[in-house]
């Protein structure tokens, strides 16, 4: 009986003795408001989704709410359902370049975050640089960076690559500062060299925060190709949005704009997916 | 005894890395902006490409410093309207989810997608839903900044051990008053976590806003300078930009270290 346990909290009991629901609505009321459960926590998300969709099409249903404003729900599966094979090429397009710009951070970004480990002095002239380059706001450069690279794909590019190198950047170092210094210990006197100490034990023990760098790099890596998109391409989901924006076709812009939730999602789950792996191949803990 | 060869940044003289933190990052910024200056300088680049630093700093010193100044200060004000809005609307829902279990186990998965999807990809929906006057820019700000400010208002309110709450309430605590002597001090640092997140966001959030619609601030004068090809312009803009976001940050970082020295000192 432990599973039906009632929380402690008053005003659930007292709903619950004053009788003033059927022995139905008790039952319901208590799994609502029992402690949190893996099934509970599946369940309720997609009961508030579903009162959403409903709020939604009842909303459109009794009020007539201009279609340009907002289309019901019937009308952006419509929308999605019609439009699918030419958007996904469209994600296509975002999520690769997004994906290549993400490498390419990741790249830079843990190289340059070793380095900066390695020497201090240059890491106390460039750190607080960095750090000031994260409270700034990064996006407002992304003209210029159409001034500089033109129009193609170089500039989605770059741009997602100026956006996304920071955290790698900053997680590396974090990463590679947070090594537990008696297992440091224990390799000096265990006579290792600087290399082996680095490469079998700073590193692994940084994995973890470089992932969750790279994790929001990854998000990172995708807003940058979208404003990109926004401002300046023809092709991707950030230009689809636009153009369906400026040509009033909402249900289009938001059946664009749920493919690009979903995209995004995928992206940040396979570099999780990659760190799995990686953390299973080398069997160390993931963080 | 011997120190690790790679880290240890306790192994250097203390007086000589406090100089260095404070003169080599200002040493390096000077480097690159005169790098910057001298290769506009030795290569003659276009102003169009690269507007030399000198050029920026003429731009801030002449007269058209007053227009830019209040394109800046629309933009600032928008940001920090959108700023404050979050901040109660994020504060109301965290301090309501976390009275609430299933509200949380309901409403939480959502708030933690929102955090992986690019969500500056709405801007558009926004100006659609709220026009194109300062409405839209602000909503969508704080749609923005809304999201780091619940889920550290969230984390800091669920941050206390329930063995504290169990024993505040065995000595007949009320809610309220757990509330406001336990769970809102222990989330101060949290909360204010996210609200340096959220200041940062703001900014941003408004930019992109103006970026798609506006006749007015910083992110209309920077996309409008530069389909001019106006790059001076363009490069000075985002120095204000960056200076009020370092404004609206550091009002933060402040008012964190007063409430930390009055509520959890």
């Amino acid at each position: 009986m432990a599973r039906w346990q009632l929380p402690r909290n008053d005003s659930w009991h007292a709903m619950l003795a004053s009788k003033a629901v059927s022995p139905a609505g008790v039952k319901i009321l208590r799994w609502i408001g029992m402690r949190s459960s893996s099934s509970r926590r599946i369940v309720l998300p997609l009961l508030l989704a579903g009162l959403l969709l409903l709020a939604w099409q009842l909303l459109m249903t009794f009020h007539k709410v201009n279609p340009i404003v907002l289309p019901g729900p019937g009308a952006v599966f419509d929308s999605l359902r019609q439009n699918l094979p030419f958007l996904s090429v469209q994600g296509y397009y975002t999520v690769q370049t997004s994906l290549v710009a993400l490498l390419i951070s990741s790249a830079i970004g843990i190289s340059a975050g070793i380095i900066l480990i390695i020497s201090r002095r240059l890491k106390d002239a460039v750190f607080p640089n960095i750090v000031f380059f994260e409270l700034i706001p990064k996006i407002a450069l992304a003209p210029l960076f159409v001034i500089w690279f033109g129009t193609g794909i170089e500039l989605r590019i770059a741009f997602a690559v100026f956006l996304s190198v920071f955290p790698v950047l900053l997680a590396t170092m974090a990463g590679l500062t947070a090594t537990d210094p008696s297992v440091l210990r224990l390799c000096r006197a265990l006579n290792a060299s600087v290399l082996q100490t680095f490469f079998l034990v700073r590193l692994p023990y940084a994995a973890p925060f470089i992932f969750s760098g790279i994790k929001v790099g990854s998000t990172m890596a995708m807003i940058g190709v979208v404003i990109a998109e926004f401002l300046t391409g023809n092709t991707g989901l950030g230009y689809m949005i636009m153009f369906a924006a400026t040509n009033l076709e909402t249900s289009l812009m938001l059946s664009s704009i749920l493919l690009l939730c979903i995209f995004g999602m995928a992206l940040f789950w396979g570099v999780e997916f990659v760190e799995r792996l990686l953390a299973k191949k080398y069997e160390a803990p993931v963080a | 005894m011997p120190e690790a060869s790679l880290s240890a940044p306790a192994s250097r003289p203390r007086t000589c890395s406090k100089i260095s933190a404070v003169l080599l990052p200002l040493l390096s910024a000077l480097v690159w902006i005169l790098a910057w200056q001298f290769a506009v300088w030795w290569f003659s680049i276009s102003p169009v490409l690269a507007p030399a630093p000198s050029q920026v700093i003429s731009i801030l010193f002449s007269a058209e410093i007053h227009n830019l100044a209040s394109h800046g200060l629309y933009t600032g004000l928008e940001a920090t309207a959108g700023f404050i809005l979050a901040l109660v609307l994020g504060l109301g829902l965290a301090l309501t989810i976390s009275r609430y279990g299933w509200l949380r186990d309901m409403i939480y998965p959502y708030l933690i997608g929102f955090q992986v999807v690019p969500k500056l990809a709405l801007a558009p929906l926004f100006v659609l839903w709220f026009g194109i006057g300062l409405t839209s820019r602000v909503a969508f700000a704080s749609f923005i900044c809304f999201f780091p400010i619940v889920i550290a208002g969230i984390a800091g309110l669920c941050s206390i051990s329930p063995s504290i709450i169990q024993m505040c309430r065995s000595v007949g605590a009320s809610e309220a008053q757990i509330l406001y002597q336990v769970r809102l001090p222990s989330a101060i640092r949290y909360i204010f976590a996210g609200m340096k997140i959220a200041a940062t966001m703001s900014i941003i959030g408004v930019v992109i806003a103006e970026f798609i619609s506006a006749d007015k601030g910083l992110g209309y004068l920077i996309l409008f300078a530069s389909s001019n090809a106006n790059t001076p312009i363009v490069v000075t803009s985002i120095v204000l930009l960056c200076v009020i976001g370092l404004l609206l940050y550091g009002s933060v970082a402040i008012a964190e270290k007063r409430f930390l020295a009055r509520y959890a000192g």
